[in-house]
């Protein structure tokens, strides 16, 4: 993804090769930009199928929300949220960071938001084993754990990404001109705190 | 012997299964340790220890063959190598084995791996006409058949139709937009592994205890919950699919807006990758709600989740929206594609420009949108609240105008044309006649009361076979011999290809056609027998699906000899204006010397004069025709 690490390995190899003529760029997006943002439609709509089921446990069966007999730990979770949304601008400080040549601020927001990042699953971990239900019990217990957990699962993919990302910030990738590789991957991460404010409101706070 | 086990390829591919089914005994094993089951004999089950290997094994599948293995390579923080196409092209059939980034090779590989699951799946139909052609279990039993409709059904939707238009794209429409490649290689080779794996997951359910999945390709829960293990092969490989068809979506739609020719505006892409486009955003968006029904299913079997499980509050009603609100959109993913070959040749075999261009490309967009509103017309007998009929019933009537509008460009497109009957054109005239019943039996399916006398019976079959057989496998017939000299550099045998053409055409009616009758006679889908009324039209039913069988065999012939022995094509046998016909056959492994400039449209066929593309650095100023080598309309 980031060109100034690799040129010169390209120029050495490029004499015995004759490759094809590169492709013209018919639009201004990049195309790992619309890439990922095609990707997030998916990834949308995978949880818009699972609200749909949400929909259809909660409202069209009208089942008492939460199941009788349980109660959900929203003030844990609400601060799990901040966690979650401050990890957002951690990851905008180590973007503009990069963009401003400042190394430093990159390693440290990448840093800072994958950490936040595992304190957020590591609560939520914690939050299943304490919560006084299973799945098993009833459709309200399944789809509460199918909404947090199919987050959750998100979230362990972003940070996986965040992972090498950081790696990479600490082993001299990126330059001021080429972060597209701390960029895409911020746009995933973006997406996983929206959603989890989406969820956070319909399973917790409505 | 060692190096052979690390580099990428079958080798490690095997030694790595072998990890996986390790990791998925373990894995259980812990799992069912630490969440108390209370002897230790139960600390190994063998339906989890599958379960979970068949997630398992196929992905130390890829990661065998070396699919991820770049990603591996970045993940570890080394420097990006952006793909340098170095692995272009296939020197011997033993380079379709391997992962290759060549979008060419590529589409042979989908393509080839696709007809055979066709053959798979059209042998499992002649057993199940076998079965049929008499009253009476007197072939296979009835839980057998099951599970010869429902692989049936998941191998053809699944496995041929949407992969194989995915197969030709891949291979004509970088070219057609005047690409080098699509726009990540190496996402697009891992999409095409990821078939055989759910091909393998399907058939692979024939041996699971129990038996293959048999609740059809629909597989309806709360029955799919309590099946036998053969249901989690359906919803593993379904995952394994649905995610190889929205890479391939994603790296359509990225190829299509930011890698066209210069000059190649929206409007001057040919039909084909308009289609393409179209069935991309389909599947972008509606995939992932097939994924998420399986995934519903494999958590209440799996872990005992309550998502269908009335009895705890769950709601049955929800697996059939969910499914239907990918499922609706996938017949149009089925079918869009093949909309798009027809427009190719319709225009070139017609020596005409496709008649009422924009509006063909505006009823494609017209269809994604409304594909999306007309999902319940599954479920008019489900018991779901009455009124949602009326919208999805209005709503499944208006979906049929943009396709009306689409038959009526062609068809006026044929008119006054010089028509040039080949195989190609032969397959595209058999698709308008065919597909256009099945059209007609679908808006008549859109009126509530008629669906609810015939949904669920042979009815549902013949329009389904009307639209799927007689509309897409035509459209993918004729793409075939289209693109045939162009992806082999052969000619297929044109009496052979006209033969196949007539036999199909006359067994699909012959086959398809008195389903109508039975249905509407009230001869229920998916039973391994019936009512002795129903056995004379069974009994000819059977024999024509036996004809029909044959025709292929023609068709398989034909092909592996063409590819083998034909006369070499020359690079413009149609005498086509788009780019693909423009290079040689097969074309160069970088496509194009330089990439060409695009200054008019697609379809301009006698039209004196009419230039589509130009293999000049920019549009060739007139006194400067000569050196450009213009691509000029040929006359008719
Ligand atoms: C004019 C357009 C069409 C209309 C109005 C239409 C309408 C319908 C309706 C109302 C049903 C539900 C019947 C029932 O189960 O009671 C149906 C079933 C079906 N249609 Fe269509 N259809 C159209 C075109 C197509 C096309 C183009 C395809 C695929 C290429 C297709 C594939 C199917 C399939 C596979 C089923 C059966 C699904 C199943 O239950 O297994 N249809 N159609
Ligand atoms: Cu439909």
């Amino acid at each position: 993804m980031e060109a100034a690490s690799i040129s010169h390995a390209a120029v050495h190899d490029g004499h015995d090769h004759h490759g094809p003529p590169a492709a013209n760029r018919s639009s201004r997006v990049e195309p790992e930009l619309l890439g990922m943002l095609l990707f997030i439609i998916s990834e949308i709509m995978v949880f818009g199928a699972f609200f749909t089921a949400y929909f259809f446990i909660r409202i069209a069966q009208g089942n008492p929300w939460p199941a009788p007999g349980t109660s959900l730990p929203v003030q844990v979770a609400g601060v799990n949220t901040a966690i979650l949304i401050s990890s957002s601008f951690t990851i905008h400080w180590a973007q503009t960071s990069i963009k401003n040549g400042n190394r430093f601020g990159l390693k440290a927001g990448m840093l800072t938001t994958f950490l936040l990042g595992c304190s957020f699953l590591f609560i939520q971990i914690n939050e299943y084993a304490n919560i006084g239900f299973a799945p098993q019990d009833a459709a309200q217990q399944t789809i509460f754990y199918s909404l947090t957990g199919l987050h959750g699962a998100h979230v362990f993919i972003g940070l996986l990404l965040l992972l090498f990302v950081t790696i990479r910030a600490f082993r001299g990738h990126y330059t001021p001109e080429e972060h597209r590789g701390v960029e895409v991957p911020g746009i995933y991460w973006h997406f996983v705190d929206i959603m989890w404010i989406i969820v956070y409101t319909t399973v917790y706070v409505l | 012997m060692a190096a052979k086990l690390r580099a990428p390829g079958f080798y490690r591919a095997g030694i790595m299964m072998l990890g996986g089914v390790a990791l998925a005994t373990g894995l259980t094993w812990l799992v069912r340790m630490t969440t108390g089951h209370a002897t230790y004999s139960h600390y190994l089950s063998g339906d989890a220890i599958l379960s979970v290997s068949l997630l398992a094994v196929p992905l130390a599948f890829l990661i065998g063959i070396g699919g991820f293995d770049y990603w591996f390579y970045w993940a570890a923080g080394r420097p990006t190598r952006p793909e340098d196409h170095s692995g272009h092209g296939a020197y011997s059939w033993k380079d379709y084995f391997r992962v290759n980034t060549d979008h060419k090779v590529i589409g042979v590989q989908y393509t080839v791996s696709s007809f055979f699951f066709l053959l798979v799946g059209g042998l499992i139909a002649m057993l199940m006409r076998a079965q049929l052609a008499q009253p009476g279990s007197h072939f296979v039993d009835a839980n057998t058949f099951n599970g010869l409709f429902s692989v049936h059904a998941s191998l053809l939707i699944f496995l041929f139709i949407i992969p194989v238009f995915a197969g030709l794209a891949n291979f004509v429409l970088p070219l057609m937009i005047g690409a080098p490649d699509m726009a990540f290689p190496r996402l697009n080779a891992l999409s095409f592994w990821l078939l055989p794996v759910a091909g393998a997951l399907m058939l692979g359910s024939f041996f699971a205890p129990g038996g293959a999945f048999a609740d059809g390709w629909t597989a309806y829960a709360p029955l799919s919950d309590n099946a036998p293990i053969g249901q989690t092969f359906f919803s593993v490989a379904v995952q394994f699919a649905g995610a190889s068809s929205i890479m391939t979506a994603l790296n359509f739609l990225v190829t299509i807006i930011t890698m066209r020719a210069p000059g190649m505006s929206f409007f001057r892409m040919p039909l084909l990758v308009w289609a393409n486009f179209a069935t991309s955003l389909l599947v972008v968006i509606a995939t992932p709600f097939i994924a998420a029904s399986q995934f519903f299913v494999l958590l209440d079997r799996a872990l005992g989740f309550n998502f269908f499980n009335a009895a705890h509050g769950g709601d049955v009603l929800m697996y059939q929206h969910v499914f239907w609100f990918y499922s609706h959109p996938a017949v149009y993913i089925m079918m869009l594609p093949g909309f798009g070959i027809i427009s190719e040749i319709i225009a070139v075999k017609a020596r005409k420009p496709i008649f009422g261009y924009r509006m063909m490309a505006f009823s494609l967009l017209a269809i994604v949108a409304l594909g999306f509103t007309v999902w319940a017309h599954h479920m008019f007998t489900s018991g779901m609240a009455a009124w949602i009929r009326i919208p999805m019933a209005i709503t499944t009537a208006i979906i049929a105008v943009p396709t009306g509008i689409k038959i009526f460009s062609w068809l006026a497109t044929l008119w006054r044309g010089v028509l040039h009957l080949d195989t190609p054109m032969l397959f595209a005239l058999g698709f308008l006649t065919t597909f256009t019943l099945g059209g007609i039996s679908g808006v008549m399916l859109a009126m509530v009361p008629f669906d609810i006398h015939v949904s669920a019976t042979y009815f549902i079959v013949a329009h389904i076979h009307y639209v799927l057989f007689g509309g897409s496998l035509m459209t993918i017939f004729a793409g075939v011999y289209y693109w045939f000299p162009k992806m082999t550099g052969r000619m297929y045998d044109e009496r052979l290809g006209k033969w196949h053409f007539w036999a199909t055409f006359i067994f699909v009616n012959l086959t398809f056609g008195p389903m109508h009758i039975l249905g509407l006679q009230g001869m229920p889908r998916r039973v391994s027998t019936y009512a002795a009324k129903f056995t004379d039209l069974n009994l000819f039913i059977s024999l024509a699906s036996f004809g029909l069988g044959l025709s292929t065999l023609v068709f398989f012939y034909n092909i592996v000899t063409s590819w083998r022995g034909g006369p070499r094509a020359i690079p413009n046998p149609w005498r086509g204006m788009t780019l693909e016909w423009q290079v040689s056959s097969p074309p160069p492994i970088f496509n194009f010397d330089r990439v060409p400039t695009v200054v008019g449209g697609p379809y301009e066929y006698g039209v004196p004069g009419a230039v589509h593309g130009i293999f000049a650095p920019a549009p060739a100023p007139a006194a400067a025709g000569a050196a450009a080598s213009v691509v000029r309309a040929p006359s008719q």
